[in-house]
């Protein structure tokens, strides 16, 4: 199965380094949480891993597959997904819109076929249509399809972030605060659903600052403070560790 | 001008003469360029708008001045109404082509296609008002004097464009780095909404940075339909899109950088005049910049444009 | 029916032509690419096909599809250093492109024919081969739309990151936007040299930038109809209005002005919206 491995792994930007020395590892089958105060570095490690920024040291796998050099493109075609924490949408083009573009991996279409609009291009896109309705069902969001995604509320965006990421039929799947801003109803709607993807056997890697969230869902969670990893292990004992309890508490 | 070689002058003595001369004369127009390419540059610099009717209020300076020495007045006068008729209408093509697009998401793409729209407007104007003509400035306008200063000749006007050039640039800098409004520009500039909070009114720096950056165009229509002596409705567009050279070379928005890059531009233009066939010397002003851009694609002074993704590519 | 075409003839081929080279500029903009490097490719495919048949007196029949062929092809060298830059870099990179062919153009005037250009092209087009090859094209921009590249250049368009986060390549997107923009430009370059009997070099040049972008800013930059009509519209103007005719120009930058900022999404994209979003509020 493919695990994605973070060796080593430090950033600079400048004098900060946002990043220091991070070494962790997100199995499948299971949800990994990576939680930590504001500012320390955890939207940076995704960025890092899915190739949006360049790394200062350390090396990044996904199973057999040395990503560390990868640009953004052959991440997401190598099996990672992401959402954004600051939701980007394509905010002018409709939900189901949005979604179809997740498929983009998985469309064995020529240049030719999508330029003439050959049958086999058409067939993929009709199939493509059918599985984004089976999405949208799933999240419970046929009403919106033909919405423009911009237009949604905050909670609804979220959805859109993230069924786009999941028609790229991920191994690993990273949620930037995916629930930041619902109300415990909602949250509790997502999290059964990452529980059912993590049984279908991709891995998942949350990041989360609602620790009742958290500490639900997950098997491991990794503890960032100040670019650092402070702790690591099971729920419970990441409750009872000391250097965490300080570095929220501000102990 | 290889006449010098023909006549039977020691070579290098005469070679040596001919390039300063060259250089000398490229330093000129470099300060013309720098004069049209600071307006450009800054305005993008700070609004993220490339005015492309920056052209039209270079004309639109050429033609203040002619009609105010057509009227019997002096040049000198032609020229200072032409810095501030220049500085006006560039505040008002920002309050008529870019206030709106300011609010909209896509100022960028917005703001070229607007601004065309505008030069389309002025250039359209100015030939109605000089019939397609090309108009030249009445005999005697600038006195021809010329003098000769260890092999090289300067003319009076190419010492009065020299001069011009270096006043108001350093008038410029002064502006931006050494007074309150400079720095209020800039602040704008890098953040205008946490600049709002601070008070500052960010209509107010638009205004000032339109109407200096209209206002060297100006003089520099005015100067450059002196050095030509022709002045007609199209004259902008040469100046615009070598414009876009300059403040490439030196790095879009960077200040210093466009100094340099018209400086440059200007001494690669004359040397490729006089050393290369003539017809050549676009495609080999393009061909640089393309291949800048191949090696630098900000420029050679000039940042990464913010909110690009750049990856790890 | 007959008389309308027979008067409306240059104006209707003219508007066959133009929708053509709005395509073209259509295209790129639609992946995001901000290149004005249409009149360039259009140049280099019209000269192609020109000086294939005078010259080697090859059939226009292949010399037009030789022509599209090097816009193609020079589209997709210039892609590659295009790749690496953004915005209005990419703006100012083509439009030195397009300066460079210009004087190029200028210079070799024994092949060429200079500033003078060449004059005699047999005239073999006319409307009845224009309307069919419009047809073709916007069925090939419709059918990009509508599939897997379309929706890997609508990504592309509003957010390059989230495009590359699911996979798509930008660089190998653009590229292919590109080359099939340098592609139309390249056969309807072609078409309009055996069109008018005549190729002068600065009808590629400045101006041809500010109208294509025109028709496309006007129109409307996301369906197929908004160039289409956008070009129709623009080159109609001056025929509906005959006041206009003179103030063409003035009416042309007024014109830009009001819609880039006023309805900066272009006539048809902000009428199918306004239409959508009424049927969407109806319960
Ligand atoms: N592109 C960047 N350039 C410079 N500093 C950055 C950049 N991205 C993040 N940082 C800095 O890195 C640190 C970690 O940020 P981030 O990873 O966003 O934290 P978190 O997601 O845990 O809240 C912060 O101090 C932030 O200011
Ligand atoms: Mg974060």
């Amino acid at each position: 199965m493919t695990t994605l491995v973070l060796d080593h792994v430090t950033k600079r930007f400048g004098g900060l380094v946002a990043t220091n020395d991070v070494s962790l590892a997100i199995p499948p089958a299971r949800i990994t949480g990576v939680i930590g105060p504001n500012g320390a570095g955890k939207t940076t490690i995704v960025n890092l891993i899915t190739g949006m920024l360049p790394l200062t040291a350390g090396a990044i796998r996904l199973g057999g597959r040395d990503l560390t050099h990868a640009a953004a493109h052959e991440v997401g075609r190598a099996g990672i997904a992401r959402t954004f924490q600051n939701i980007r949408l394509l905010r002018e083009a409709s939900v189901a819109d949005n979604i179809m573009v997740g498929f983009h991996r998985h469309e064995a279409v020529s240049v030719t076929a999508s330029l003439f609009g050959l049958p086999s291009a058409r067939r993929e896109t009709a199939r493509i249509r059918v599985r984004t309705q089976a999405l949208l069902e799933r999240f419970g969001m046929q009403r919106f399809a033909d919405h423009p995604a911009g237009a949604l509320a905050y909670g609804h965006q979220r959805r859109v972030e993230m069924m786009r990421a999941l028609a790229t039929e991920p191994d690993i799947l990273i949620l930037d605060e995916p629930v930041a801003g619902m109300n415990d109803v909602e949250a509790r709607e997502l999290g059964d659903i990452f529980e059912d993807l993590a049984r279908s056997g991709m891995g998942i890697m949350l990041i989360e600052h609602n620790m009742r969230f958290v500490m639900r869902l997950c098997a491991n969670i990794f503890v960032l403070d100040g670019g650092r990893l402070i702790a690591e292990g099971p729920p419970d004992a990441i409750a009872a560790d000391p250097a965490v309890i300080t570095a929220y508490l501000g102990i | 001008m290889w006449e010098a070689f023909d006549v039977g002058l020691p070579d290098q003595a005469a070679g040596r003469a001919m390039i300063a001369q060259q250089l000398l004369n490229g330093l000129v127009s470099g300060g013309v360029y720098a004069l049209f390419a600071l307006g450009f540059t800054l305005v993008f610099g700070l609004h993220g708008i490339l005015n492309l009717a920056h052209g039209g209020v270079l004309m639109a300076g050429a033609f203040i001045a002619y009609y105010t020495v057509q009227a019997g007045l002096p040049l000198a006068l032609g020229l200072v109404l032409a810095i501030i008729g220049g500085g006006l209408l560039s505040v008002l093509l920002e309050f008529t082509a870019f206030r709106r697009l300011r609010r909209s998401g896509e100022v960028e793409f917005g703001a070229i296609i607007s601004s065309i729209g505008a030069n389309l407007v002025l250039v359209t104007i100015a030939q109605r008002i000089s019939h397609t003509q090309v108009m030249r400035f009445p005999f005697g306008t600038f006195p021809i004097v010329i003098y000769q200063f260890l092999g090289v000749r300067v003319s009076a006007l190419q010492l009065f464009m020299a001069a011009c050039s270096l006043v108001l640039v350093v008038i410029l800098t002064f502006c931006l780095y050494r007074t309150g409004a400079g720095r209020q520009i800039r602040a704008v500039a890098s953040n205008e909404r946490a600049a709002v909070l601070v008070g500052t009114n960010p209509n107010a720096v638009y205004f000032q940075t339109f109407f200096l950056s209209g206002a060297l165009a100006g003089a520099a229509g005015v100067l450059v339909g002196l050095a030509f002596n022709s002045i007609h409705f199209m004259m902008g567009e040469p100046y615009l899109l070598r414009g876009f050279v300059v403040i490439i070379l030196g790095g879009l928005g960077s200040v210093p950088g466009a100094m340099l890059g018209s400086l440059l531009f200007g001494m690669i233009q004359t040397l490729t005049i006089a050393y290369l066939p003539s017809g050549l010397t676009d495609a080999i002003i393009y061909s640089i910049l393309f291949l800048i851009l191949l090696v630098r694609p900000n420029g050679l002074l000039g940042k990464p444009a913010a909110g690009v993704m750049r990856g790890r590519r | 029916m007959i008389k309308f075409l027979a008067a409306y003839r240059p104006l209707i081929d003219l508007f066959l032509l133009q929708s053509g080279y709005a395509l073209s500029q259509y295209i790129v903009l639609r992946a995001g690419v901000f290149s004005i490097a249409s009149a360039g490719l259009a140049a280099i495919g019209a000269y192609v096909a020109a000086l294939l048949t005078m010259r080697l007196g090859l059939s226009p029949i292949l010399s037009i599809p030789i022509g599209a062929v090097a816009g193609l092809a020079s589209a997709l060298l210039i892609s590659w250093p295009l790749a690496r830059l953004r915005g209005v870099y990419q703006a100012i990179a083509t439009l030195a492109f397009v300066q460079i062919v210009l004087s190029l153009n200028l210079y070799a005037e024994a092949v060429t024919g200079g500033a003078m250009g060449l004059n005699g092209i047999p005239s073999l087009v006319g409307t009845w081969t224009l309307l069919p090859v419009l047809i073709g094209v916007g069925y090939v921009v419709t059918a990009v739309n509508a599939n897997k590249l379309g929706r890997a250049f609508e990504a592309m368009r509003q957010d390059e990151a989230v495009a590359a986060s699911l996979g798509v390549s930008v660089t190998l997107n653009q590229s292919i936007a590109f080359g099939l923009s340098g592609a139309i430009a390249g056969l309807y370059g072609g078409l309009e040299a055996f069109h008018s009997y005549a190729l002068e070099p600065n009808q590629f040049g400045f101006a041809f930038v500010v109208a294509t972008l025109s028709y496309v800013v006007f129109g409307g930059r996301r369906s197929v109809l908004g160039p289409i009509i956008g070009t129709a519209v623009l080159v109609a103007l001056p025929e509906l209005a005959r006041p206009l005719a003179e103030n063409r120009t003035l009416a042309y930058g007024v014109l830009l002005m009001l819609v880039i900022n006023f309805m900066p999404r272009g006539i048809v994209d902000s009428l199918l919206e306004y239409v959508h979003r009424r049927r969407m509020a109806r319960p």
